[in-house]
């Protein structure tokens, strides 16, 4: 759709293009000295400046297209930085189009006794390789790189997809020193940004009027930024690409003619707006389908609304299985995805719609952007890649993703819980952004009847009851497991127990609770010294090792789902000894309330008694958090460690 | 009759053959047994190859696969890799549901066609045809057939018809046929215990097997290629790359390594020359004369790999590895090689399946199939000593668990042949772990600790040294997992490559280690070296077990008391001694230490299925005495 619109021709001058600070060739004895980055010691490699400029430009037969000049020059420290000597640029080709590479110049530099030598790449060693049928990569890797040398290369993309520009990317895996980036568009054609990462960062926004042929003025981006930090994936996290420093540039509008503007996508109700105008919404998903031969049977015993939706949810997971592609759009349709019993997201979540719908129920699709798919920050249309339905019975909220085999009306895929949704009601006329319902805290019930021998043995049954998401992970972890082996994988999860009478309830299913049960033997369940006995009473349940493990964290954790871990141990302990220990609860709460841990064990007649709760209550935690929820983290697991002494009477 | 007409004929019978077999995919026809702890089912492989002439050989391959669940996909295999010398000629797959009917038909253009050059690789022309289909319903079938020509005739595909766990096989059978008289040799293993058809003549080979169930993996066992049949077939005269080469033994294809591959492709230049020859000048010892080429090519160049063509197996001349300063295995091989003869040392380009998963070639049988990487012998007296090329890091000499003890091809003129390289024994590969530590009353702890690593522990640890201060940290939190709020305040390291000796020292400290009761503190003696190492438990175990390398670990941790307190309960001594290995721990206590020593060693072997229950045990008693607590109580 952008494609039909005739781009005005521009000319841009040439003398503001090359505002680079560094040039190419410019290499100190100094910086091939220096053995440390500046700004962090620790690290392998330094990208000591990095440039970029994007600019509009006219392609021979007047057709627009954007230039993509890049310059970078890298400090490699030591051979553990060697990997940031091998470069490639991935190139995109549609069926009528394609990107470019050109003037690629790329030079190594070393300290040769007090002469700096140069060694060129040479042009046999650049290697282009066809990816896919739409992705081609050139690849090539720097001549004669030792710890201490600078490289530096250069090149330029011309690219015919001017409505979509690449990513600015601010920070990478290795601290950068320097970063210029620019980028110029024509004034009648409007981009976005859209800024993210956790460093803050602004543009120099300057104009140039009439610059353009025509008259035409142009916008310029100017971004300057010094000393990023490397950036470096931790446990826990959603997808660190959101947490990356970057801006993202997103086409919003073009002044298709003088005063007349063609608007793509400005707030989340345009979005909404302009997915609930596309095709597959207006007239696909609206067209009056009958679905009588099919639902008419499956719905003639149903009484409730809430009862039809189960079921129709029901029909639509048996009938179309998801073949693992995204999508806000069919793929196939709804008549030849269920003829052929496949679709993508698209497919299957737009049927459950429209048969919803024919049911007389209140649903609507909600487009979402997955985890996997970054969180869009502003409103575009780009970053979006996912349909799930929505439904409202009773002013009661329904979320559903028939995608999956075991996820539940209001029990989404982990993925799909990243951030809002654009909730488009063609039929009445609403468009908007909602937010998600966030998933439920999954309650895992665990309860432990043992007995403790003199010699340190300890046997018992072991109980469990998951709920939610704790449900829906183990279903997935146990469907077609051999059950040797995963019971095999149980004792090793709990500390070489050894397992017999193995059970669990309800993993087929994707509707309750699941159960597992089992009876198991511990040689040493307990540790006798002379006449006493050591124990730890949450046994081979208890926490060893802190996930938490590094002094700060720069951005959220993310656990997916809250949940609720809650223990009850009932040991019986040998005849003829008593308590020695003092047994002290524990109780902690982070401020917020959001996270907590309780712990208590008493001993009476005989049979002592344990309980306790760890409860997240929610699944995403500020990095501020981070200290207090390690500290909560550390405290547990040292309580849970704690001997408990009995006592021979 | 000339050969294309036979050849003609075979491939329709074939053809025809498998035509008619293709309504026959119902699921219910499989037999039980092959269901049976099964995520698939190979109902049928079948390769196809005839070599019409020196240099051109076609494959054709069926296979189809019943896929019984999720779990089953991976063994669908329905590619082929190719490149600008292996050619696909026909590709096409059907997928049938579970009574046999056809759901879809994948046609050649329909395949997917990628790059496969694998992370580790700059550029190679390796390609792949995939079949793209996302199965949606269980089960399901896939009949997947090509065939292929390439004029390359030194690398037969050997035969193996169990490659994976967790599925079973119908029937698997391989033909080949030599029509250009090339003369087939071929060798069979662990053939004994399948019930395997072999049909041999001058000009043909065939393999066939039916009904293999499934087999589940097993912790501590030798690799499912090691227990599983495997013919390895090779002719001896063949084709490559546009020229011909004879070998019908190892001593033959040395020669030929060394005239088709490495012959004329050492030369560097006179200022490389004359940087070398001013390097060693003044040193006698070839040896030591060696160990200065070596660092010199560590410090000049590093590893990528790019393969193109013949590159695949031959490397690229010396003078080019001199001028870009980087290369793959055999170009940095090569290169050094070319560098020691500069050196005047003697050395020799060797052909190793590299890993730590340890691999011979065959001494009895020459293959090109055998070997993934180079490596470089200088002789020294009657011994070799090692070296890889690739590597920036490791210790002249040393070759470390990635090439050790195993047979190698070594390429020399006129007299290669198969050697073994270094062995590494149990007693060598050490770890001494020595600790003072500071126990306080509130449960804390502060300590001095040394450890020094050397053989195969040293290998596993030296690298440790070019860790970033934050990844060392959480290197040592995960390494002492098991104690809670660990903080090391100092470390230094320091790497011997002569002895081949890596040494830790460090400070440490933790809160809240011990727990206190009332009067008394407990905690476990053994800090820093616990092992709680236990083999899954099998009810009824199928393999036997091994061990491929050996190590001994030695442990004195000397324990100052806090003030007030004496010991109140200790462990007992413990020395077990048995065919896995040993273990003793021993505690000694002065008015204000308690010394604790430990040892444990594990033998390298092979041991029977009966063994591992055996070993399990010695294990969990190990993990249980490690863990042993000590109580001090208030004065």
């Amino acid at each position: 759709m952008i494609k039909k619109i005739s781009l005005i021709i521009l000319l841009i001058s040439v003398s503001f293009l090359s505002a680079q600070e560094m040039e190419f060739g410019e290499v100190t004895k100094e910086e091939l000295l220096e053995t440390k980055c500046p700004i962090d010691s620790s690290a392998n490699a330094m990208v000591i400046y990095k440039y970029r400029n994007t600019y509009f430009d006219v392609n021979i037969s007047g057709g627009g297209q954007t230039v993509t000049e890049i310059y970078q020059k890298i400090k490699i420290y030591n051979k553990e930085g060697f990997e940031n000597a091998t470069r490639q640029i991935r190139l995109f080709e549609s069926k009528s189009a394609r990107e470019v590479l050109s003037k690629l110049k790329a030079v190594t530099y070393n300290l040769e006794g007090d002469k700096i030598v140069e060694t060129k790449l040479e042009k046999n060693q650049i290697f282009e390789n066809e990816q896919s049928y739409n992705i081609t990569e050139t690849k090539f890797t720097m001549p004669k790189v030792k710890e201490g040398s600078v490289i530096e290369f250069k090149y330029r993309v011309t690219s015919p997809f001017y409505w979509a520009i690449d990513e600015f990317r601010f920070q990478s895996h290795i601290p950068i020193k320097k970063i210029e980036a620019r980028i110029k568009t024509p004034e009648s054609f409007v981009f976005k940004p859209t800024f993210k990462g956790y460093i803050s960062f602004y543009p120099k926004r300057e104009s140039y009027i009439g610059s353009g042929l025509g008259g035409e003025s142009m916008v310029v981006d100017v971004y300057n930024l010094d000393n990023v930090p490397a950036l470096k994936e931790e446990l826990y996290v959603d997808n660190i690409d959101n947490y990356t420093a970057g801006v993202n540039y997103e086409l919003a509008s073009v002044e298709v003619s003088l005063g007349v503007t063609r608007d793509f996508a400005k707030t989340w109700g345009d979005v909404a707006k302009s997915i609930g105008s596309s095709d597959d919404y207006k007239k696909e998903l609206d067209k009056t389908r009958t679905f009588d031969k099919i639902l008419d049977p499956i719905l003639a015993d149903a009484s409730s609304k809430e009862e039809k939706m189960k079921l129709i949810f029901k029909y639509v997971k048996d009938n179309i299985k998801w073949n693992g592609r995204d999508g806000i759009y069919f793929q196939k349709g709804i008549k030849k995805s269920l003829k052929e019993k496949e679709g993508n997201a698209g497919d299957i979540n737009l049927a459950l719609v429209a048969m919803l719908r024919y049911a007389d129920i209140d649903a609507n699709p909600l487009v979402i952007s997955t985890k996997d798919n970054q969180i869009p920050y502003f409103p575009t249309l780009e970053k979006l890649n996912y349909v799930v339905a929505y439904a409202e019975i009773n002013e009661k909220q329904y979320f559903l993703d028939a995608t999956q085999e075991f996820s539940d009306i209001n029990l989404l895929p982990l993925r799909d819980y990243n951030w809002d949704g654009i909730f488009i009601d063609n039929p009445n006329k609403i468009w908007k952004k909602v937010s998600l319902l966030s998933p439920k805290q999954a309650i895992t019930q665990y309860q432990i009847d043992a007995k403790l021998a003199e010699d340190g043995v300890v046997e018992g049954d072991f109980k469990s009851r998951l709920s939610g998401h704790q449900a829906y992970l183990f279903r997935e972890e146990i469907k077609d497991q051999d059950m040797d082996a995963f019971i095999t994988s149980r004792e090793d999860d709990f500390n070489d127990i050894e397992i017999s009478n193995y059970e669990t309830k309800n993993t087929d299913a994707y509707e309750g609770n699941v159960n597992e049960s089992f009876s198991f033997y511990q040689e040493n369940g307990a540790e006798v010294l002379s006449d006493k006995i050591y124990f730890q009473p949450l046994m081979f349940m208890r926490m060893n090792e802190n996930p938490f493990k590094l002094d700060k964290r720069e951005y959220p954790i993310d656990f997916g789902f809250p949940f609720k871990d809650m223990y009850i141990v009932n040991v019986d302990i040998p005849e003829g000894y008593e308590l020695e220990s003092d047994l002290t609860p524990l109780m902690l709460r982070s401020p917020d309330g959001n996270i907590e841990f309780k712990y208590t064990v008493s001993v009476m007649n005989n049979k002592l008694r344990l309980s306790a709760v760890f409860d997240i209550k929610e699944a995403k935690h500020a990095a501020e958090t981070y200290l207090i929820l390690k500290e909560i983290f550390k405290q547990a697991i040292s309580k849970q460690a704690e001997q408990i002494v009995l006592k021979k009477i | 009759m000339n050969y294309k007409n036979i050849v003609g004929i075979i491939l329709l019978l074939t053809t025809l053959n498998v035509m008619s077999q293709s309504g026959t995919y119902a699921v219910f026809e499989i037999p039980e047994e092959l269901k049976k702890n099964a995520n698939a089912v190979v109902r049928l492989s079948n390769l196809d190859i005839v070599i019409e002439r020196k240099n051109k050989m076609t494959l054709t391959y069926t296979r189809v696969v019943t896929v019984l669940n999720e779990r089953g996909n991976k063994f669908v295999e329905a590619y082929a890799g190719y490149d600008n010398q292996l050619k696909i000629r026909k590709i096409e797959a059907h997928v049938y549901d579970e009574y046999g009917e056809e759901i879809k038909k994948i046609k050649k253009r329909d395949f997917i066609d990628q790059s496969a050059v694998d992370g580790g690789t700059l550029y190679s022309d390796s390609r792949v045809l995939y079949m793209p289909y996302m199965p949606t319903t269980y089960p399901y079938t896939v009949f997947f057939t090509y065939e292929m020509e390439t004029q390359n005739t030194a690398f037969i595909p050997s035969w193996r018809p169990i490659t994976g766990y967790y599925v079973s096989t119908e029937k698997d059978s391989y033909t080949l046929k030599d029509l250009a008289n090339l003369g087939i040799r071929y060798k069979t293993k662990n053939f004994e215990e399948y019930d395997i058809e072999v049909k041999n003549n001058d000009k043909s080979l065939a393999f066939n097997l039916s009904n293999i169930q499934a087999k589940k993996p097993e912790q501590l066992s030798p690799v499912l290629s090691k227990m599983t049949p495997h013919g390895m077939i090779a002719v001896n005269q063949f084709h490559y790359y546009g020229a011909d080469g004879y070998a019908s033994n190892w001593k033959e294809f040395g020669d030929w390594v060394f005239n088709a591959l490495l012959k004329g492709r050492n030369t560097v230049s006179n200022a490389t020359q004359d940087k070398i020859t001013q390097l060693v000048k003044g040193i006698d010892n070839p040896l030591e004369r060696a160990q200065k080429v070596y660092e010199y090519v560590q410090n000049n160049t590093r590893y990528i790999s790019v393969q193109v063509g013949i590159g695949g197996v031959q490397p690229i001349p010396a003078s080019e590895v001199d001028r870009l300063k980087y290369g793959d295995c055999k170009g940095l091989t090569n290169y050094t090689q070319a560098l020691l003869t500069v050196a005047n040392v003697p050395s020799y380009y060797s052909v190793v399946q590299a890993g730590d998963e340890i691999v011979d070639f065959d001494p009895e049988f020459a293959t090109l199939e055998q070997g993934n990487h180079i490596i470089l012998a200088i002789p020294n007296g009657d011994e070799l000593t090692w070296i890889d090329c690739t590597t920036q890091v490791h210790p002249f000499g040393f070759i470390g668990d990635f090439t050790d003890n195993r047979n190698v091809l070594l390429v020399k003129e006129g007299g290669s042949e198969i050697v073994k390289t270094t062995f590494y024994p149990d007693n060598q590969n050490t770890q001494n772990t020595n600790a003072k530590i500071k126990l306080e009353s509130n449960g804390n702890f502060s300590s001095d600790v040394e450890i020094n690593t050397q053989g195969i522990q040293y290998d596993s640890r030296f690298r440790i040294e070019s860790l970033s201060n934050k990844d060392l940290m959480s290197y040592y939190k995960n390494l002492w997992g098991s104690i809670n709020d660990l903080n090391v305040s100092s470390y230094k390291f320091s790497n011997d490559k002569d002895l081949v000796k890596f040494t830790e020292e460090l400070q440490v400290n933790a809160k809240g280690y011990a727990t206190i009761n009332n009067e008394s503190i407990i905690f476990s003696p053994n800090v820093f070296n616990k092992n709680t190492f236990v083999p899954d438990r099998y009810r009824n175990r199928q393999f036997n077990m091994e061990i491929q390398r050996g190590y001994l670990d030695v442990d004195e941790f000397e324990i100052e008391i806090p003030e007030n307190y004496v010991v109140e309960g200790l462990p007992e001594h413990v020395t077990i001694n048995n065919k896995f290995g040993e273990y003793a721990i021993e505690f000694s206590v002065n008015e204000s230490n308690i010394v604790y020593k430990r040892k444990l060693l594990i033998k390298k072997g092979e041991y029977s299925k009966e063994d591992y229950n055996l070993y399990r045990d010695f294990r969990r008693k190990v993990s249980k005495l490690d863990k042993s607590i000590i109580v001090l109580k208030s004065k």
